[in-house]
């Protein structure tokens, strides 16, 4: 049918290649993340605490092309007002 | 002393014995001196594509446990002067290999050898780590699709981490061999080109290798397909030996296929 022709236009290969970045960027992702990681979280809990309550934390690696980021995400405990 | 290139591939059946025998062979006819290792232990197969499985008396672990000598291990090439080949030990498994006594098998090898090639086992086992760990170089073999690529990038990934050289602080020179292009398939985007291949997995490419039937009947024969003057495969190892052996080679496009080139031509004139 013309309409179901129309929409496979996109090639193959080019599906194939974004499937593949995204595969081996979460797989790159996975076998990058740092051995260092619990420590870094419990030192982080103590900084925090000695201020506010804290729940927990949270430590996600990004990657956006080149650039990396660590985004720490602090969780506070609902108890202990922020002043 | 000579240089160690691990070949490698993550993924099994992609041409990476077929690469080692024929970049081997390639080298030896450039005048170089070289030795391949079969490093697929309990699954020897570059002797069957060297064609010298009836010659094989001792295995690289014989080797490596001192039963036998390095020169009654050598097996020299039938077609080159230069070619020599150390088999893998077909009885034992990946288990026997043992880091000191690789790095004092590759050691003795590199005073001997300007190139001394190491054929990986597939996937990314102990028996890969031991073949990647004293290497200089890696040439890894993908075809263009996509499990294959994906499985080299986790064997880039332990080459990167766990290689001798990178532990040292030094970087392990990578490059990339693109197996079996279909260059019509290509063309009408239903193939990965070569470009994106080296986008995704960050590497330098080394060569392309149209898909060939006869690297099939080179098998069979045990005659490297390097030395079929026509096939195209053979001429794209030709064309890759001579780069590691420093010549300065252009990359032909094997990705455009006969009639996409004519079309090109014509185009040319319009």
């Amino acid at each position: 049918m013309f309409g179901f022709d129309f929409f496979r236009r996109k090639k193959s290969a080019a599906v194939a290649k974004d499937r593949l970045t995204i595969a081996i960027m979460s797989d790159r992702d996975r076998t990058n993340a740092y051995p260092f990681m619990d420590a870094m979280k419990a030192e982080i809990i103590e900084v925090v605490k000695k201020y506010v309550g804290v729940k927990g934390v949270e430590i996600t690696k990004e990657v956006d092309g080149e650039l990396e980021a660590l985004s720490i995400d602090v969780e506070l405990d609902g108890n202990t007002k922020v002043p | 002393m000579g240089i160690v290139i691990a070949v490698i591939s993550g993924k099994g059946g992609v041409g990476k014995t077929t690469a080692t025998a024929n970049l081997g062979l390639g080298i030896g006819l450039n005048e170089k001196k070289c030795v391949v290792v079969d490093f697929d232990i309990g699954q020897r197969n570059l002797d069957m594509i060297l064609g010298l499985e009836n010659r094989v008396v001792y295995d690289m672990v014989q080797v490596m446990d001192e039963e036998a000598t390095v020169q009654q291990a050598l097996i020299k090439s039938k077609v080159s002067e230069n070619l020599f080949f150390l088999a893998a030990s077909q009885s034992k498994d990946k288990s026997v290999l043992k880091s000191e006594k690789v790095q004092k098998l590759i050691n003795s090898l590199k005073k001997d050898f300007d190139f001394v090639i190491l054929d990986a086992p597939a996937g990314i086992e102990s028996g890969y780590e031991h073949t990647i760990e004293f290497a200089d170089a890696a040439i890894v073999v993908v075809n263009p699709e996509v499990s294959s690529i994906r499985d080299a990038d986790r064997a880039i990934g332990i080459l990167d981490s766990k290689s001798d050289k990178v532990k040292n602080g030094e970087e392990v020179a990578k490059y990339l061999i693109i197996n079996r292009i279909v260059a019509d398939m290509v063309e009408s985007g239903e193939m990965l080109k070569s470009d994106d291949i080296l986008e995704i997995l960050n590497i330098k490419l080394l060569g392309k290798v149209p898909e060939d039937k006869g690297v099939i009947d080179a098998s069979n024969q045990g005659k490297p397909v390097i030395l079929d003057k026509k096939s195209i495969a053979g001429q794209a190892y030709i064309r890759i030996a001579g780069r590691l052996c420093g010549q300065q080679v252009d990359m032909k496009d094997v990705e455009i296929s006969d009639s996409g080139l004519f079309k090109r031509i014509v185009g040319m004139f319009r």
